[in-house]
C-alpha cells in the first residue's frame, strides 16, 4: 500500500508540472499592461517603465517561468501587484476557510447521498424512489449560489439563527465554526449530493443483479448484510471516484458560496484577482486550487486500491 | 499432390502487456508457438483446444486481426504474413469469420441487411438493387426469410444470429472461412442445425473451413483433419477418425476421456478412465518443456527440460511427445508419481 | 496501472450507465420491440421536459413581442423594488427594471450562451477523442496527460484562469467554459471508442474489408452517439448554470446585458432589502436546468435499457390454489416439489402474467442425484432457483407444496427462508468467478455461512474453513484462505464454491449448470468432485443442465424439461435407452457423439417458442415429428398410462434412444 502511495504522489509530481506550465502560459496572454492599470494612463514612460521593472514583467517570458516556478516550489508564491503583500500568506490564511467549506459539504452529500441512494436502488421503480430521485434531480438543478442567496436571506436576514457572513476558525470558536459553515455547507453540498445520489443508487442497482449477490442470497446471508456489506463495498468503487471529482466541483462552487457569504477564502481571493488581472494571485489561487484537488485524488486512489483488491500490486 | 489452400509455417504469437515505466520490460504472454498446419481446398480442419491454448488466436492471425511474431502464413497466392498494409483489405476477401458470440458480432445498430449487405458492397462492388437481390438470396440460403433483411440483429434467436453471420461471411466467396466456436453458445437442437447448414454449404460452394472449438465429438463429425494444442502447442494432428478412435498424445486421451458421453453405460466406463488420467498439476510449467508436464500421468524429467520433436503417427499425423520415440513405440514413463485428483 | 479518475463517467454526468444487464425470461422477448423514437415517445416526463425547453426558447426568441418594457432602463424614477402587480407582472429590481421583461430577455442569453460552449465542446473535444480512443498509442498517452493535467483544475476554477487571459465579457467566459468542457466530452469520447473497439462486431467489419475510417463512421460512431447525445443535453444544463454562475460574479455578463447572473448579481445588492428579486431569475435557472437535465435521463433511458430490479430478487413462495397434476408427495423425499409456477408480468404493463414455469412437481429422495434437464428457455434454472425463494426480480412464485425434509416452506416468509438458505440447502453456479463476491477473501466467504447459522467463532469458522477447502481438493489450503476470487482459475474457483455450499453440512445441493463454464478437462473433476461428495456424505443433488453428458454421467433420475413444463421423468438409464416423449428423443438423437460419421446430425427443426406463444396443449408441438392435429386441443397430464411422459400417444410410439454404433457400446474408450 505504501508503494502505491508513493507512486501515486510521485506520478503526481509531472502533472502538477505540465498544469503549472498550462496556467503560466495561459495567464500570462493577457495583453493588458499592469503598470498602465496601477499608475493610470497618464503616467510618464518612465513611471511606467520602473513599475514593470519592479513587478518583473519586463524580463523575457521563459526566465520570468522559471523564476516563478523555482520560487513556487520552494513555497514562495510573490507578491500581489496590488496590495504588494507577500501571497503565500494570503493563502495561508485562506486555505483554512476553503478547504472548511469543501470538506464540510463533501461529508454533508456522502452521507446525504450515500443513504438515500442505498435506499432507493433497493426500492427501484417503486414510489419511494421515484420520490426521491425527483428530488435529487431538483438538487442538481437548483444553482448553488442561489439556493445560498436563499439560504443566507431566509435564516440570517430574516430570521437569524446563523450568521451571514465571514468566518471562525475550528481553534478559535468551535461551535462559531460550525454556526458559520452550516448554511455554506448545505448551500454547497445539496449539487454533490444529489450527484452521489444518483451514482450511488446506480452502482447498486448494477451491483444487486450481480451474481454474488445471489450466491450471498442463497447461502443464507441476513438482508442488511448482503446490502450493506457485500453489496456496498463493491458498489463503493464508483462512488469513490465520483467523490475524487465532486472535489474539484466543489472547489469551483466554493467559488460562490464565498462571494454570497462574504467568507474569506481561496475563491473570493481568485475572483477578485481576475478581475484585476493580478497574474500573481492568480497565478497562485489556480495552483493552490489544483494542487489539493490532486492530492485529495491521490488520497481516493488509495481508498478506492482499498477497495478493488484486483487492483492492489500483487 | 496438390497444393494445400491453406498453409501455416511455423507460427508464433506473442502478445505484449503495456508498457508502464519506460524501463520496465513489458509483460509477455506467448499464445502460439511454432505451430504449423495445413487446409486443403474444400477441406474441414478442426482446430481443438481449450482456454488458453491459443487455437482462436491462429484464428486471429490469419485474418490479420494480431500480428504474428514469427513464422509465415499463406492463403492460395497470397504470402500473408509478408503483406503490406495497403494489401490487406483486398486479402480480407479471401478469407472470412463466423464469431463465437452471435450477439456481439452483430453491429446493433444496422439492419440484418445492411451487415450482410457491406461485404457486397466493399468487396464485389453491388450495389442498390443487385445488392439487394444478392442480400435476399444469401437469407435463403441459410436458411432466413428474406423479409428478414430489414430487421435488427436483436430480434433473433442465438441460431438465426449464427446464420446471418454466416451469410454475412459467404457474402465475399472466401475460399475459406474461419468459424470460431461457432456453435458453442447454441443449444444443443440449434447446435445439429447449424452444423448440418455449414456442412451443406461446403458441399454446394466448395468453401474450406478452418474450425475452432472445443468440443472433440462435434469435431469429429465435421472435419476431415484434427490438429490438437494445449497451450500455445500443437500437441498432435492427423485424420480425424484416427486421433479420436487411437490418440497418441496423453492430453488428447484425457480429452476424450472428458467428454461426457449420454450412453450412462459408456459414460460409467469413461468415468473411471478419466480419473486414471487426471492429475493436478504441482508445479507451473517451464517455457522451454512441454506444457502438459505436471499434468500428465506419464511425465519424465525430459518433458520439463525441452519441447519434444514431431514425430510421425501410424495412421496418419504427428505427435509431440517424449514418450513416442524416434523409433515409433512407445517409451516406458519413468513411474515419477503425480497427484492424481480424488 | 491507470488513475480510477481516467475512467471516470465525468462529473456532468453522475448516474453513469452502470445498469446491470441481466434480464429476466420474459422481458427479453418483448423489451426492444420499439425503435427509439417510440420508446421516447412514451416517457412522457421527458416529452414535458422538452415542452418546458421549447417554452423558454420561444420565450426568449418573441420576447420583444411578449413585453413592451426596456430590459435596461427603468421606466420612471422611484419604481425600484416594486413586489409583483399591476403593471410590473413580477416586480422591478432595485433601479426599477421590470423583472418580468429581463427574465425573457434573458432566456436568450441563457440558451446563446450555452449553445456557444456546447458547440466549442464538441468541436474542440468530439475529434479529439475519438482520434485518442481509436488509434491509440502514444498519440494517446500524450493527450491523456494533456488531459488528464486540465482536468485537475476546478472547472471554474480554469474558466476564470482563461477569462484572466482575455478579460472579462459573457463570450469569452462562455468559450472558455466550451474549452473546460471539451475535455470532459473528449474523455467521454475516447472511452466510448475504446470501449466500442473491443467489440467482436468492430473485428467482424476489418474482416469483411471496412477501412478505419469506415469502420469510425458506420460501426463505432452509431454505438457512441447515444452516449454523447445525452452528455450533451447535460452539458447544455451546466453551461447555463456556468454562465449564471460567471455573470453573478461579475465576470460574465456585463450590466447592460439582462442575462439571469447578472439579475442575481444585482438582486444581492438589494438582498437585505427585498428577498423578491432574487427569485424569478434563480427560478429561471433552476427550471432551465431540470428540464434539459430531465431531457438527458429521458434520452439515456430511451437507449438503453433501465437496469430492472436492483431490488433483491428474493420473494417468498406463495400458495398456489391451481390444481397439481402429479401424484402424492414421497414422505420420503428430501425435497417434494408440487404445482410448481413461476409468472412475470407483462412487460407492456398490461397487468397479465406470463408464465415462465408451469406446474412442475418433482421428488428427490436422500442421496439421490436428479438432473433437471433443458435447453436455454425451459425455465429450468428459474424453477430450481424459485423452490428456496430465490425468485427473479419481477417474478412471482407459487405452488401447491415445497416440501424440504418434512417442512414446508408454501407461505414462509423472508427470514424463515432465508435460515433455511445456505444451512439446509447450498447453491452453486454456473459462472465461478462471478459468482465469487471480488471484495473479500474466500476465507471470510465460506466462514461466512458458518458464523451466520452456525453461531461459530471467527476461529473456529477459519479451522472449519481449512477443512473444506481440503475436502473439495484445493492444494495447499493454509496458502489460499486468504487470496480473493481473482487469484483462482475456474476450476478452482468452483471447487471454493463448492465448499461455501456445503459448509453447513446441508442435505440437499442444488447445482446450476455446475460445469458449463469450465474447460472440458476440469469438468471431469467437478463432476468427480460432486459425485464423491453426493455419496460421502449421502448428500441429495438438484442437478440443472443442459449437457445430456453431464446427466448420463452423474445422474441417478432425471426430470426433462422443455417451454415451462416437466415432459418426462425417470431413471436415467431407462430414460436414455428408452425414452417415451418425442423431446427426449430428439435430445438424444441429435447429440454429436465421438463415433464416426453416418451422414448428417439428426436435428429438432424449428427453435423454442417463447412464453408468450405457448399453444394451450402440448408446447412441443410443431417440432414434433409424430404431432397430430389432436395434440394442440386440449392441456396434456405429465402422466399418461401410467408412463411419466408428457405425450398423449405415449403408448403407440416406439422411440429410439442412445444410438448405439454397429451394435457394440458404442465407443471404444
Amino acid at each position: 500500500m505504501l508503494k502505491l502511495a508513493t507512486g501515486r504522489l510521485l506520478a503526481a509530481v509531472p502533472l502538477m508540472f505540465l498544469v503549472a506550465t498550462i496556467v503560466f502560459v495561459l495567464v500570462q496572454a493577457n495583453p493588458v499592461d499592469p503598470a498602465e492599470v496601477l499608475l493610470g494612463q497618464d503616467a510618464s514612460e518612465e513611471a511606467i517603465n520602473a513599475t514593470r521593472a519592479r513587478l518583473g514583467v519586463d524580463r523575457p517570458f521563459v526566465t520570468q517561468y522559471a523564476d516563478w516556478l523555482s520560487s513556487a516550489v520552494r513555497g514562495d508564491l510573490g507578491t500581489s501587484w496590488f496590495s504588494g503583500e507577500a501571497v503565500t500568506s494570503d493563502v495561508a490564511r485562506r486555505v483554512p476557510v476553503t478547504l472548511s467549506l469543501v470538506f464540510g459539504s463533501l461529508l454533508v452529500s456522502l452521507a446525504l447521498g450515500v443513504s438515500l441512494g442505498v435506499a432507493a436502488a433497493v426500492r427501484a421503480g417503486r414510489k419511494v424512489d421515484r420520490f426521491v430521485s425527483v428530488l435529487a434531480s431538483a438538487g442538481l438543478a437548483a444553482p448553488n449560489f442561489w439556493v445560498a442567496l436563499l439560504l443566507a436571506y431566509l435564516f440570517s436576514v430574516r430570521y437569524g439563527w446563523f450568521p451571514a457572513v465571514g468566518y471562525t476558525g475550528p481553534t478559535d470558536d468551535l461551535f462559531g465554526w460550525v454556526r458559520h459553515m452550516t448554511l455554506p455547507c448545505l448551500a454547497l453540498g445539496t449539487s454533490a449530493a444529489a450527484s452521489i445520489f444518483r451514482q450511488t443508487r446506480s452502482s447498486m442497482i448494477g451491483v444487486l443483479q450481480q451474481d454474488y449477490i445471489r450466491t450471498s442470497l442463497a447461502k443464507g446471508m441476513p438482508r442488511r448484510i448482503v446490502i450493506l456489506q457485500h453489496a456496498l463495498r463493491n458498489a463503493a468503487i464508483p462512488i469513490v471516484t465520483l467523490a475524487g471529482f465532486q472535489v474539484s466541483t466543489l472547489f469551483g462552487g466554493a467559488i460562490f458560496v464565498e462571494q454570497v457569504f462574504n467568507m474569506p477564502g481561496l475563491g473570493s481571493m481568485g475572483v477578485d484577482a481576475v478581475i484585476r488581472n493580478n497574474v500573481p494571485v492568480v497565478l497562485a489561487f489556480v495552483m493552490v486550487t489544483a494542487l489539493v484537488a490532486v492530492l485529495v485524488n491521490v488520497l481516493l486512489d488509495l481508498l478506492y486500491a482499498w477497495l478493488n483488491p484486483k487492483v492492489r500490486p500483487a | 499432390m496438390r497444393t494445400p489452400l491453406l498453409e501455416i509455417d511455423d507460427l508464433s504469437v506473442t502478445f505484449r502487456g503495456r508498457r508502464l515505466l519506460p524501463w520496465r520490460r513489458r509483460s509477455e504472454v506467448r499464445a502460439v508457438q511454432h505451430a504449423s498446419l495445413e487446409v486443403d481446398v474444400g477441406e474441414t480442419l478442426g482446430l481443438v483446444g481449450e482456454s488458453g491454448s491459443g487455437k482462436s488466436t491462429i484464428g486471429r492471425a490469419l485474418l490479420r486481426l494480431v500480428e504474428p511474431d514469427g513464422g509465415r502464413i499463406r492463403l492460395g497466392e497470397v504470402e500473408v504474413t509478408s503483406l503490406p498494409r495497403s494489401k490487406v483489405r483486398e486479402y480480407r476477401r479471401s478469407v472470412q469469420v463466423v464469431f463465437q458470440d452471435p450477439v456481439a458480432s452483430l453491429n446493433p445498430s444496422m439492419l440484418v441487411g445492411q451487415i450482410i449487405g457491406e461485404p457486397l458492397y466493399l468487396n464485389l462492388g453491388l450495389d442498390g438493387a443487385a445488392r439487394r437481390a444478392r442480400v435476399a438470396e444469401l437469407l435463403a440460403q441459410v436458411g432466413l426469410d428474406p423479409t428478414h433483411a430489414t430487421r435488427y440483429p436483436y430480434e433473433f434467436s442465438g441460431g438465426q444470429r449464427q446464420r446471418i453471420a454466416i451469410a454475412r461471411a459467404l457474402a465475399s466467396e472466401p475460399g475459406l472461412i474461419v468459424l470460431d466456436e461457432p456453435v458453442s453458445a447454441l443449444d444443443v437442437s440449434t447446435q445439429s442445425q447449424v452444423i448440418n447448414l455449414l456442412e451443406e454449404l461446403q458441399a454446394a460452394t466448395g468453401i474450406a473451413y478452418l474450425m475452432i472449438a472445443h468440443d472433440l465429438a462435434v469435431v469429429r463429425h465435421v472435419c476431415q483433419r484434427i490438429v490438437v494444442m494445449y497451450r500455445s502447442r500443437i500437441m498432435e494432428d492427423g485424420p480425424a477418425d484416427r486421433v479420436c478412435e487411437a490418440p497418441a498424445h496423453p492430453y488428447t486421451e484425457l480429452l476424450l476421456a472428458s467428454i461426457p458421453d449420454p450412453d450412462p453405460v459408456v459414460q460409467r466406463e469413461k468415468r473411471r478412465r478419466r480419473r486414471d488420467l487426471t492429475a493436478i498439476a504441482s508445479a507451473n510449467p517451464s517455457s522451454e518443456g512441454c506444457p502438459f508436464a505436471g499434468r500428465c500421468p506419464h511425465t519424465m524429467d525430459i518433458c520439463r527440460a525441452e519441447f519434444p520433436d514431431y514425430t510421425e503417427v501410424p495412421g496418419g499425423g504427428r505427435v509431440a511427445c517424449h514418450l513416442v520415440g524416434s523409433s515409433g513405440g512407445r517409451a516406458e514413463p519413468s513411474g515419477e508419481s503425480v497427484d492424481v485428483a480424488r | 496501472m491507470t488513475s480510477p479518475s481516467t475512467a471516470l463517467v465525468p462529473s456532468v454526468d453522475p448516474a453513469g450507465d452502470d445498469g446491470g444487464t441481466r434480464e429476466t425470461v420474459a422481458t427479453s422477448a418483448h423489451v426492444g420491440g420499439g425503435r427509439a423514437w417510440r420508446r421516447f415517445r412514451r416517457n412522457r416526463v421527458a416529452l414535458f421536459a422538452a415542452l418546458v425547453l421549447s417554452v423558454v426558447v420561444l420565450a426568449g426568441l418573441f420576447a420583444p413581442l411578449l413585453t413592451s418594457f426596456d430590459p435596461n432602463l427603468g421606466r420612471r424614477l422611484g419604481d425600484g423594488l416594486r413586489p409583483p402587480g399591476g403593471e410590473y407582472w413580477l416586480g422591478t429590481d432595485h433601479v426599477g427594471r421590470d423583472i418580468y421583461t429581463r427574465l425573457l430577455y434573458g432566456s436568450r442569453y441563457a440558451i446563446l450562451s450555452g449553445a456557444q460552449a456546447v458547440v466549442i465542446a464538441l468541436a474542440i473535444g468530439l475529434p479529439l477523442g475519438l482520434t485518442m480512443g481509436y488509434f491509440r498509442g502514444w498519440v494517446d498517452r500524450v493527450m491523456m496527460r494533456l488531459v488528464e493535467a486540465v482536468v485537475a483544475i476546478p472547472a471554474i476554477v480554469l474558466a476564470l484562469a482563461i477569462v484572466a487571459a482575455t478579460g472579462p465579457g459573457l463570450t469569452r467566459a462562455m468559450t472558455a467554459i466550451g474549452i473546460v468542457y471539451s475535455m470532459v466530452i473528449a474523455r467521454l469520447a475516447r472511452a466510448q471508442v475504446l470501449a466500442a473497439r473491443e467489440e467482436l462486431y468492430v473485428d467482424a467489419a476489418r474482416t469483411v474489408g471496412s477501412s478505419h475510417k469506415r469502420v469510425m463512421w458506420r460501426h463505432i460512431l452509431p454505438n457512441v452517439a447515444p452516449a454523447l447525445i445525452v452528455q450533451t443535453t447535460l452539458l447544455f444544463a451546466t453551461a447555463v448554470l456556468a454562465e449564471a454562475g460567471l455573470s453573478l460574479l461579475g465576470v460574465g455578463a456585463r450590466s447592460d446585458q439582462a442575462s439571469w447572473g447578472r439579475m442575481l448579481a444585482d438582486a444581492r445588492i438589494s438582498l437585505n432589502q427585498a428577498l423578491w428579486p432574487a427569485i424569478p431569475p434563480g427560478l429561471a435557472v433552476f427550471v432551465t436546468v431540470l428540464s434539459f437535465n430531465t431531457l438527458g435521463d429521458g434520452l439515456r433511458d430511451t437507449f438503453s435499457r433501465e437496469a430492472r430490479g436492483g431490488r433483491l430478487g428474493v420473494d417468498s413462495v406463495r400458495p398456489s390454489s391451481r390444481p397439481v397434476d402429479a401424484g402424492p408427495a414421497d414422505p420420503a423425499a428430501v425435497l417434494s416439489a408440487r404445482g410448481l409456477w413461476v409468472e412475470f408480468p407483462w412487460p407492456d404493463g398490461s397487468g397479465d402474467d406470463l408464465a415462465v414455469v408451469q406446474d412442475v412437481s418433482f421428488d428427490i429422495a436422500p442421496g439421490e442425484v436428479l438432473a433437471l434437464v433443458g435447453e436455454s428457455g425451459s425455465g429450468k434454472s428459474v424453477a430450481a432457483l424459485s423452490l428456496v425463494g430465490l425468485v427473479p426480480d419481477p417474478g412471482r412464485a407459487t405452488a401447491a407444496s415445497v416440501n424440504l425434509a418434512g417442512r414446508e416452506l408454501v407461505g414462509l416468509d423472508f427470514e424463515a427462508l432465508r435460515r433455511l438458505r445456505g444451512r439446509e440447502v447450498g447453491y452453486i453456479f454456473q459462472e465461478p468467478s462471478a459468482a465469487l463476491n471480488p471484495a473479500f477473501t474466500i476465507g471470510r466467504q465460506i466462514a461466512e455461512p458458518l458464523r451466520e447459522h452456525l453461531g461459530m467463532g471467527r476461529k473456529e469458522a477459519r479451522t472449519r474453513a481449512l477443512e473444506l477447502l481440503a475436502r473439495v481438493g484445493i492444494p495447499s489450503p493454509a496458502d489460499r484462505i486468504d487470496d480473493y476470487p481473482h487469484q483462482f482459475s475456474g476450476g478452482m474457483a468452483q471447487r471454493v464454491v463448492i465448499a461455501m455450499a456445503l459448509a453447513c453440512e446441508p442435505t440437499l445441493l442444488v447445482a446450476d449448470e455446475p460445469t458449463t463454464a469450465l474447460d472440458v478437462t476440469v469438468q471431469g473433476q467437478v463432476l468427480d468432485l460432486i459425485g464423491d461428495l453426493s455419496s460421502d456424505l449421502g448428500l441429495s443433488v438438484l442437478l440443472i443442465t443442459h449437457d445430456l453428458g453431464v446427466v448420463a454421467d452423474l445422474a441417478d433420475r432425471a426430470a426433462v424439461m422443455y417451454a415451462g413444463q416437466i415432459v418426462e421423468t425417470g431413471e436415467v438409464a431407462t430414460m436414455f435407452a428408452n425414452p417415451r416423449h418425442p423431446y427426449t428423443e430428439g435430445l438424444l438423437q441429435a447429440i454429436p457423439r465421438n463415433e464416426r460419421r453416418s451422414g448428417a446430425l439428426a436435428t429438432i427443426p424449428g427453435t423454442v417458442p417463447p412464453p408468450y406463444a405457448w399453444p394451450a396443449g402440448c408446447h412441443f408441438h410443431g417440432r414434433c415429428a409424430y404431432a397430430e392435429p389432436a395434440c394442440l386441443a386440449q392441456p396434456i397430464p405429465l402422466v399418461n398410462s401410467g408412463v411419466p411422459a408428457r405425450c398423449r400417444r405415449v403408448d403407440e410410439l416406439v422411440l429410439g434412444g442412445v444410438r448405439r454404433s454397429d451394435g457394440t457400446t458404442g465407443e471404444r474408450m
